[in-house]
């Protein structure tokens, strides 16, 4: 069962270890109404995978410190209770061979950095709507 | 008397350089604790910048605050690359929101100043800002820096052109991409996929028509590198003059593996025996990308062609041929006769099966 906060926000986790762009994901996540949990790097994100409950949604930077995105996106799916857990990967401008393999190993969406914000939370919360 | 003076001398030396060095440990001690303290103070500074400002640039991503603190000159650098940042990290409407607030805080006047009599530093970013904004009354200034000596300078300069006015940079900057060998390719590459295919495929198409055969070898690899297929119209015909230069000849090969047009497939296979090795080298990387299955016949028969290169880019185009299959592959190197053939396929079949390994069973190998 993916968790939904006290304050009846839905939670998302965030994977994401470049700071300036972690403060723009969680600025404009949270004022679209999410509750974000971040992880600044690779082995940090599967520690949380490891001990919390499934968040809402999941977005993952396929470049991390210590475990891609791509591992961590093959070690939630393998996860039964996160199978269903819709997740965005961020990838940058030329990783074509990124998108397709994360596509195929389960991803739901893909953003490409730079990012329109507006797209990015449109993205967002078409997901949660699908997942719902 | 003769034998005590140098002993006294000796003494007095030896207490005078003594001193010296303590003066001198006194002295780096003391200016470490100054730079030390010097740092510490800067680095509040910037952190207090950052923590009244990275909000502020945040909130104006949807909407420009009314009223905005004032910024402090030593502080104007720092501004500038948090502005810059964040204008890296988005594109769409926030982008020009964000611009409302250089021009409510009054840095654009700081930046065009930087740009007349900045150091190189200021020079850099107050071009980045300039691209950003897409201010088009600093452009002469501009085309100024993108003709300066310094490569830095004057290709950041190029890449603010474009961001300004694509269509009027592209015609001014093709000469000089051209012409400048130490601008990094990948900056060239980013500025060219950053104007639009169809701006570039002409300038470039129609530059390289005219240009030298080494310059217009780099500028049809430019084009190949980005995919470009609105300019394979322009480099056609280029395969028609005689004599034709070799690199040119390589380098649209390489173009038309990039851009899989099946109206070159014919002109492809026709390089495949070429006597010039590296030629056939282009010919059997451009088939392994455009080839149909008839084409796995021709490249089996490179894979005992007498130049090594040649075999190991047959090879590679037989795994990555749109027609191949595991199994297919897999036959192939069974059935070929024990030799350098089969031993120089046999990695590239190890790859294309660990690459099919990685996918969910049911997609297609990325």
């Amino acid at each position: 069962m993916s968790t939904t906060t006290q304050t009846g926000k839905p939670t998302l986790l965030m994977a994401e270890d470049e700071e300036d762009t972690a403060s723009l994901l969680r600025f404009l996540l949270e004022r679209s109404g999410f509750q974000v949990l971040h992880a600044p790097d690779g082995r940090q994100a599967q520690q949380m995978i490891d001990t919390m409950k499934p968040p809402r949604l999941i977005l993952l930077d396929v470049m991390l410190p210590h475990l891609s995105g791509l591992q961590l996106l093959t070690l939630i799916r393998k996860k039964p209770e996160w199978q269903e857990i819709p997740i965005i990967m961020l990838t940058a401008d030329s990783s074509e061979h990124d998108i397709q393999l994360a596509l195929s190993s389960g991803a739901n969406d893909y953003m490409i950095k730079p990012f329109n914000p507006r797209e990015l939370t449109a993205r967002l919360n078409r997901l949660l709507k699908q997942a719902a | 008397m003769s034998a005590a003076l140098p002993s006294t001398v000796l003494d007095n030396t030896g207490w005078l350089v003594t001193v010296a060095i303590h003066i001198l440990i006194i002295i780096l001690f003391t200016w470490t604790v100054i730079i030390r303290r010097l740092r510490i103070v800067t680095d509040r500074r910037r952190q207090a910048m950052v923590a009244v400002w990275r909000p502020i640039l945040l909130e104006s991503l949807i909407e420009a605050p009314a009223s905005l603190p004032a910024i402090h000159p030593h502080d104007y650098i720092l501004f500038l690359y948090l502005w810059n940042h964040l204008q890296e990290s988005i594109k769409g409407e926030s982008s020009s929101e964000l611009c409302k607030i250089l021009y409510q805080t009054g840095m654009d006047r700081v930046v065009h100043q930087y740009l007349v009599t900045g150091t190189m530093r200021q020079q850099l970013l107050a071009l980045v800002t300039m691209g950003h904004l897409k201010e088009t009354t600093a452009w002469t200034r501009i085309l100024e820096l993108a003709h300066a000596d310094n490569a830095i300078l004057s290709i950041e300069a190029a890449r603010a052109l474009t961001r300004i006015d694509a269509s009027r940079a592209v015609p001014v900057l093709v000469p000089l991409i051209a012409q400048r060998p130490d601008w990094s390719p990948l900056k060239i590459l980013a500025i060219l996929q950053g104007a639009g295919e169809h701006l570039v495929a002409g300038a470039i198409g129609k530059a390289a028509q005219h240009a030298t055969p080494m310059i217009a070898a780099r500028l049809i690899r430019f084009l190949a590198s980005i995919r470009n297929h609105r300019a394979l119209p322009f480099i056609r015909p280029l395969l028609d003059r005689q004599p034709l230069d070799e690199d040119i000849l390589a380098s649209c090969l390489s173009l038309f593996g990039q851009c899989c047009d099946p109206r070159d497939l014919p002109t492809v296979r026709g390089y495949l025996s070429h006597p010039t090795w590296f030629i056939r080298v282009q010919a059997a990387t451009a088939l392994g990308k455009m080839g149909i299955d008839e084409d796995e016949a021709l490249l089996i028969e490179l894979l005992s062609d007498t130049h090594w290169w040649v075999r190991y880019r047959a090879a590679e185009a037989l795994a990555t041929l749109p027609s191949m299959t595991d199994e297919k592959l897999t036959l192939l190197v069974q059935t070929l006769p024990p030799g350098e053939g089969r031993h120089i396929l046999t990695p590239f079949v190890a790859k294309r099966i660990e690459a099919s390994l990685m996918t969910i069973p049911g997609e297609t190998a990325a």
